[in-house]
């Protein structure tokens, strides 16, 4: 029989080789595709490449900027959604619960029941209301008129005496995980409080364990949503903006047109992306502005690998817009992809509000394949920790590799779709 | 007197007919709104109820001791006994460095001249590092290591503490173990419904506006309230089957109770879907195309399930949102299916709220069909 720990190990020299064999594959893949293009750019009569010109680009990317400008909604939304959800990350999300509304059922009317009360109320989360016991105190919970029922027994203050210690009833309404399990949490610390209160006596240890909480030190959860958001917000509006702009020409048809001018298919991808980069990058300039000024998070790694994991991240996202548009040639579709993509990746399997190690095994691995996952790394590693090069080299490098993958997908079969 | 019985006969229109028909069968013919219909929820429901999960574990932890501090042996063999943690790599020199370079989310540290040295004595502090990016799993790993050391220290010492003069005996109602899927559930059924209907609706108008359809829809005979009826009900209907699928796979997979009465979910429901669709063609009527219509439609579904109490508490929310919370209908109904499925329906509360549900009801279907006529004329 193994060990849990062994286990755990086992699972994590799996973990190892299955990273050493996608990162084999990666660089391997990656580097015969640098290779070709390279060849390709340098001996300028690759497909891709043929005669590839700034200027024409250029001209694309400004017919785009114009589409932008003149259609407020997509302007809006590359200013708007980053401020949207900081204000309802930043100020609306709190896990911390207080003024839990407690009903307290006294039927022992001594002093000690009393100063029971008064320390759940004292302790800052609760919100007591004393009533007098009717027939059922669950119906309390069923009507939501309270999160919890404090229920002191008859004869509360003499047992207490009498025999030393005494158990009172405490009801928590659990259908609602997220409230039940920390009124549970902050339990003990009204024990704690009211045993001193009423009795004198203070708990005291021989040993105890003394923690120092290391980069947030106030448990300030803001300090751990916020950073994420740019990773939320980015793949929203890379994806979705990449996908119905590339889709919009095919559905109204002036791909085609654009196709059969001498602008060659990688001159419109380049020129077409660009303005949604630099949306991209308005909208992670917003978020972190906000993080720093509003919410005072401190900034501890380096800038510059935070521009790195920007680009390549905003890149794949991009690319994976790309893919989804040239596949499904409708808006319509273009949308419901880019949503599946990239919403619900981000949100749920990027560890923004899930941590990934608490997941099952098969999700771990799952939520590999997504790029957010990654720079959800060199974001949050950035932030607060500072981490440095030697750790996100790792992320870095599959993000790359990732970008890799899906441009040449992208083109391949939006090459292949323009020559049937 | 004979007693003349009024000639109830159900007026069936046959235009509204026609166009129903049209819009459910252009709908279901589509492989990929059969799979938004049918499969996306699924994926949702399989996340939400199987994957997704703030309980923390997995925990990188990793001990600093001398070789001959039996104690702390003790603590770590517990502590990867526990299905908690998992070992990180020691670094005796610099344990911050060990947490910084994220090597590790906690150390534990012995007290100078060691544990079982400072037991003896009955003085000493074990230090414990926790990196607290994220701070509810820093709490949790605080809770799991005092809980762990302590009880570690009860059985080496043998000295059993008496018990404290007060004691809560704590249950918890309805989910008595806290399980994450009885609590997502009824709220990826609300999204699910919310996304449903709020998008197909407006992008369904969105669609044959920018295909101009919509002006050969004007110029037909159809009347203003038989093209709003024909828009409308099949996503009412959509909305409503869907909301059945998923409660199935809900109750008999992830054995969410269904304690209430199926009558309380399905008015509540209607109402909530009623709602959500004279929204999608409001949000429609503001639009051109289709790439607005997603993106008003995400501006309003992002918000309004933010603030719908389905993933942390409005009590906690700061004053200013509050009553917006309080306008939303996500979060009236959230509120209503949770207490229908987990605490058996109130029947006062499910008056309350499927009342507001209704009287919403009432004044968005009044303002978006005054929307949509204008927009027709």
């Amino acid at each position: 029989m193994l060990k849990e720990h062994q286990t755990n190990l086992l699972k994590q020299y799996w973990f190892l080789c299955f990273f050493i064999k996608i990162y084999l594959w990666f660089s391997f893949y990656s580097s015969w595709r640098l290779g070709v293009l390279a060849m390709k750019l340098f001996f300028c009569q690759g497909y891709l490449m043929n005669g590839f010109s700034f200027r024409r680009a250029y001209s694309i990317a400004r017919k785009e900027v114009r589409h932008i400008v003149r259609d407020p909604f997509t302007l809006g939304l590359a200013i708007g959604l980053p401020l949207l959800m900081v204000l309802f990350f930043g100020y609306a999300m709190d896990f911390n619960v207080h003024d839990i509304d407690l009903t307290v059922y006294d039927l022992d009317h001594s002093r000690s029941s009393r100063q029971l009360a008064e320390t759940f109320q004292s302790s800052g989360y609760f919100n007591i209301h004393f009533r007098d016991l009717d027939a059922n105190m669950a119906k309390t919970l069923d009507s939501q008129k309270a999160r919890g029922v404090l229920y002191i027994q008859p004869h509360f203050e003499r047992d207490m005496n009498r025999e030393g210690t005494v158990t009172t009833q405490v009801l928590i309404d659990g259908s609602d995980n997220s409230t039940a399990g920390v009124i549970g949490g902050y339990l003990s610390g009204v024990q704690m409080a009211a045993i001193q209160k009423i009795t004198g006596q203070t708990a005291s240890q021989p040993v105890s364990v003394v923690t120092r909480y290391l980069f947030n030190g106030e448990l300030n959860s803001r300090w751990f949503t916020v950073p994420g958001l740019s990773v939320v917000v980015l793949a929203i509006l890379g994806i979705m903006l990449t996908a119905l702009t590339v889709a919009r020409e095919w559905e109204n048809g002036s791909m085609e047109m654009l196709l059969s001018t001498p602008v060659s298919p990688a001159e419109i991808i380049v020129g077409k992306l660009f303005p949604y980069l630099v949306m991209g990058f308005i909208g992670q300039t917003i978020i972190y502005l906000a993080a720093r000024l509003l919410f005072g998070v401190p900034f501890a790694g380096s800038h510059i690998l935070l521009f790195i994991g920007t680009l390549l991240f905003l890149t794949a996202c991009m690319a994976q817009g790309l893919i989804i548009s040239v596949t499904t040639r409708h808006q319509i579709a273009a949308i419901q992809f880019s949503q599946t993509l990239g919403q619900l990746p981000a949100m749920m399997l990027s560890g923004f509000v899930f941590p990934v190690e608490s997941m099952p095994i098969f999700f771990q691995y799952f939520t590999m394949i997504f790029p957010a996952r990654w720079y959800m790394v060199v974001v949050r590693g950035l932030f607060l920790r500072g981490a440095g090069i030697e750790e996100l080299i790792w992320p870095l490098l599959i993000l790359l590799g990732m970008d890799i993958l899906f441009i040449s997908m992208a083109v391949r079969f939006f090459k292949r779709d323009v020559e049937p | 007197m004979k007693f003349k019985l009024p000639n109830f006969k159900l007026k069936l229109n046959p235009t509204l007919i026609g166009f129903i028909k049209k819009e459910l069968v252009q709908t279901l013919r589509d492989t990929r709104m059969r799979f938004l219909l049918l499969v996306a929820p699924m994926i949702q429901l399989i996340l939400f109820g199987f994957a997704l999960s703030t309980d923390v574990r997995n925990i990188k932890i990793s001990f600093v001791y001398k070789p001959n501090d039996v104690l702390m042996r003790e603590i770590e063999d517990r502590c990867y006994g526990s299905s908690w943690f998992i070992p990180a790599p020691k670094d005796d020199s610099n344990p911050f460095h060990l947490i910084q370079s994220g090597r590790a989310d906690a150390v534990l540290m012995a007290p100078e001249g060691g544990l079982t040295r400072a037991t003896e004595i009955g003085k000493g502090r074990v230090q414990l590092l926790v990196d607290a990016e994220n701070i509810e799993k820093a709490q949790s790993i605080d809770g799991y290591v005092k809980s762990i050391v302590a009880e570690a220290l009860e059985e080496h010492t043998h000295l059993k503490q008496p018990n404290p003069p007060i004691q809560f005996s704590v249950r918890y109602l309805y989910n008595p173990e806290l399980e994450t899927s009885v609590f997502m559930v009824p709220g990826v059924l609300c999204m699910v419904l919310v996304i449903i209907t709020v998008v197909l609706t407006s992008s369904s108008i969105a669609r044959e506006k920018e295909l101009g359809t919509f002006e050969a829809l004007i110029a037909s005979p159809a009347k203003p309230i038989e093209i709003l009826m024909g828009k409308t009900v099949p996503y009412v209907i959509f909305g409503m089957v869907d909301m059945f699928l998923v409660l199935t796979v809900a109750v008999l997979v992830f054995h969410v109770p269904m304690r209430g009465p199926i009558w309380m979910l399905f008015v509540g429901a209607l109402g909530f879907v009623i709602n959500t669709v004279s929204l999608g063609v409001l949000l429609s009527s503001f639009v051109r195309n289709m790439q607005q219509s997603s993106m008003f439609g995400f501006l309003f579904i992002f918000p309004a399930i933010q603030l719908s109490g389905l993933i942390y508490p409005i009590e906690n929310m700061p004053w200013i949102l509050k009553p917006i919370a309080y306008m939303d209908p996500v979060m009236y109904f959230v509120a209503l299916l949770r207490n229908i499925m987990l605490k058996g329906g109130d029947l006062g509360l499910f008056c309350t709220y499927a009342g507001i549900l209704y009287a919403m009801a009432v004044f968005m279907v009044w303002v978006s069909s005054g929307r949509f006529r204008q927009t027709l004329n």
